[in-house]
């Protein structure tokens, strides 16, 4: 009897499977590269037919450039099968910085937006493109139909979005960015700056660190981690990572942070 | 060209010039010419003769700008129209009188809608624009002359519808020779050092002896297409598909020549004579008329079709050949990166305005915010790359902000610094990278030491890395200053 039950129950899950997932063909995945980290998502990586939200931490909120290295170190594999486009209202992205940190400029189309529904309707027009393997947004988060739109436009070529929330400026510095209560979006990140390691010979600055938190990845797990910019001829990894936040829902809250670390 | 109207009866119409101190009639319209005025003639003259006539001033600009917005709305007849002097206008119709169904329905329809608003006007079609000049001013109203029968047509004309000059014109009444049918057996060379070689070149170029350059309004372009409706449309979607149809019209001659364009232009002809047009731009040359019309139709929206759209008519510019073969091939797989992306490209530009996309190439200045130039996206990739030796900030405030900042040493990067009201403690620091101003730019004053800039990349308790810069050096006058310019993220 037990047995099958038990056969029934996997038989009822595989058509549950089924129906979630539809008519889509299962996507590839952009993988960190540490199993700690893609052990958090359902497919052992960033999947790719979906967008997702990253927030600045703290001051970041505002001026957007960790948060923007990130993205530009996260996305330096992609853009060897595609051009990446960056919509946004301000002109304050400097490719040079990018390419620094290995991201081949010659792949990367900006596009300035004059509103945020701007930023949002481009974002899905150019993931509706073959040819377009990621395109980033700077906006305000996005209502739920806008979300929900992102991502049919993302499933259509499997492209990744990434939305990077960025308050204007002239906000006041308390204010966080705008919240929607729920998101269509799949993992929501949280991103800021981190105060590097030793310079190999102690002059200068050592490759710069993030702490990164992945505050909500649907079907995974949270987590935080402090990760490292690898230079390009070191692995096809952007990241490395240097440690795990020992409890990052304690350390995410916001007064407390800077002390942490 | 305007006519009056006073009660029921349009009173003679004259207009003014100040001549010397003397006012005189500069034009007259039909009305005042039947009573015996003419241009010339003294104001006080004409207004003893003519009490009740109207008199305006002449206005050579208004003119002006009256012919030039005529000339524009000749397009619909043939896109090479050219300014004639005051008061003319010379139409290029070769190849384009087919679509009235001949030449005379075209003369007879060009002057039928001129007369409509009122602008009484002479017209002639012939070979040469010396012999259409002649016919339209001194011939019969609305002559068509069969081709090589400007001969026979102009003999009978007086000779000063051979544009000549003042002093030949005068001459020539004097020796006998009224008509022009009366030089055609003289000796040339002797016309010729008679009344110089302007006066045989004028002669040959109405008879099609000889070339005659005309300058026109638009450079000639055999790039174009027109289509007429029997009723004024005005409806939207009627827009929208005569557009995508003239556009079908111009992609398929385009497509007959192996040929593609990158500059569309369809322009909307209303009844009233105002013309709309709608542009679409492509970032590569292309022809496929379906996606132009995808470009074309969201703009209709500025075209006010008011009592109805007559003529649409198409041009295409930037014409280049295109091979045929990338029409076969499956668009996913075989094209290159580029033909997938130029449609993404040119929606984004055609809504957006082409300052809004682009890639950021280098340059080669150390001078930060003008190291980056921008390119079309589609753009062969640039040569030369930035110094990865040179780290930058991946955000560049488009002005440095002031910064407080508390250095040890004069020298060396502040140990902390205040910006945007928060004090950061400097914890590690690279640099200094000296940036001086570019001095064959700017002024010398400019490029001074008091100008140089030392950048400092620092990293503060936090982990946030900041680009700053003291301008200025020690012990030069004015104390050096500190700005942020960049984040480092």
């Amino acid at each position: 009897m037990a047995g099958s039950r038990e056969a029934r129950l996997a038989a009822l899950r595989g058509r549950i499977a089924a129906i979630e997932a539809g008519t889509r063909t299962p996507t590839p995945v952009l993988p960190f590269g540490d199993p700690t980290i893609d052990g958090c998502f359902p497919g052992g990586g960033l999947p790719l037919g979906a967008w997702h939200e990253v927030v600045g931490a703290g001051l970041e909120g505002e001026t957007g450039a960790a948060p923007a290295a990130f993205i530009g170190l996260l996305l330096r594999p992609l853009a060897a099968t595609g051009v990446v486009v960056w919509v946004a209202r301000r002109t304050d992205l400097f490719v040079p910085g990018l390419f620094g940190l290995g991201f081949p400029a010659q792949r990367l189309i900006q596009v300035r937006a004059r509103d945020e529904a701007e930023v949002l309707s481009v974002l899905e027009d150019a993931l509706s493109t073959a040819g377009v393997s990621a395109a980033v947004g700077e906006a305000q988060a996005p209502d739920l139909t806008a979300g929900r739109r992102l991502q049919l436009a993302c499933e259509k070529r499997g492209g990744l979005g990434l939305l990077l929330h960025r308050r204007p400026y002239g906000g006041r510095a308390g204010e966080g960015p705008r919240t929607v209560s729920g998101s269509a979006s799949f993992s929501r990140w949280r991103v800021g700056p981190q105060p590097s390691g030793a310079p190999p010979d102690d002059i200068g600055l050592g490759p710069p660190r993030w702490r990164v938190e992945l505050e909500r990845c649907r079907g995974g797990r949270s987590g935080g981690w402090i990760l490292e910019a690898q230079e390009a001829g070191h692995g096809p990894h952007p990241f490395r990572l240097v440690s795990q936040l020992a409890d990052h829902d304690v350390a995410s809250a916001e007064p407390g942070w800077r002390k942490a670390g | 060209m305007r006519s009056i109207r006073r009660g029921q009866v349009r009173a003679p119409l004259a207009l003014l010039v100040s001549e010397r101190g003397t006012r005189r009639l500069a034009a007259v319209d039909d009305r005042a010419r039947t009573l015996g005025l003419f241009p010339g003639q003294k104001a006080a003259d004409a207004l003893a003769l003519v009490p009740d006539l109207l008199t305006f001033d002449h206005d050579p600009a208004a003119d002006r700008a009256a012919l030039e917005a005529l000339s524009d709305w000749c397009v619909r007849f043939s896109p090479a129209v050219a300014i004639d002097g005051d008061d003319g206008l010379l139409l290029d119709i070769t190849g384009t009188d087919h679509l009235w169904g001949g030449e005379g329905a075209m003369l007879v329809d060009l002057v039928a809608r001129l007369a409509r608003w009122g602008v009484p006007a002479r017209a002639a079609i012939a070979d040469t624009a010396g012999a259409a000049w002649g016919l339209a001013r001194f011939g019969e109203d609305l002559a068509v002359v069969p081709p090589g029968g400007q001969r026979q047509a102009l003999s009978d004309l007086p000779v000063a519808a051979l544009r000549l000059d003042e002093a030949a014109e005068a001459q020539l009444p004097r020796l006998g020779l009224h008509r022009v049918g009366q030089l055609y057996g003289l000796p040339r060379a002797q016309l010729a050092k008679r009344f110089g070689l302007a006066f045989t070149t004028r002669l040959d170029q109405a008879l099609g002896a000889a070339a005659e350059a005309l300058t026109f309004r638009r450079p000639a372009n055999p790039w174009f297409d027109r289509l007429a409706f029997f009723e004024p449309i005005s409806a939207p979607e009627d827009m929208a598909r005569v557009a995508a149809d003239a556009l079908a019209l111009i992609c398929a001659r385009l497509e007959a020549e192996g040929r593609g364009a990158k500059r569309f232009e369809v322009v909307f002809h209303r009844l009233d004579g105002q013309a709309f047009p709608v542009r679409a731009g492509l970032a590569r040359i292309g022809r496929d008329a379906q996606r132009l019309a995808k470009l074309v139709v969201p703009k209709l929206d500025k075209v006010d079709p008011g009592f109805g759209i007559e003529v649409v008519t198409v041009h295409a510019a930037g014409v280049e050949p295109l091979a045929a073969v990338q029409a076969g091939l499956d668009k996913a797989s075989g094209a290159g990166l580029d033909e997938t992306l130029a449609p993404l490209i040119d929606r984004l530009v055609n809504r957006l305005g082409e300052a809004r996309v682009w890639r950021a190439d280098p340059y080669e200045s150390h001078v930060p915010e003008r190291s980056v130039v921008r390119a079309a996206p589609l753009d062969p990739p640039p040569a030369a790359a930035w110094d990865p030796d040179r780290p930058r900030p991946v955000r560049l405030f488009k002005r440095p902000e002031a910064i407080t900042a508390l250095a040890k040493v004069p020298d060396d990067p502040p140990v902390s610094f205040t910006w945007r009201g928060r004090s950061h403690r400097v914890r590690r620091a690279e640099g200094p990278e000296r940036i001086a101003q570019e001095w064959w730019r700017v002024e010398l004053d400019e490029t001074g030491p008091g100008k140089v800039r030392d950048y400092y990349r620092v990293e503060d308790d936090a982990g946030g890395r900041y680009w700053i810069f003291r301008q200025g050096l020690f012990g030069s006058g004015e104390a050096p200053k500190w700005w942020i310019h960049g984040l480092f993220g």
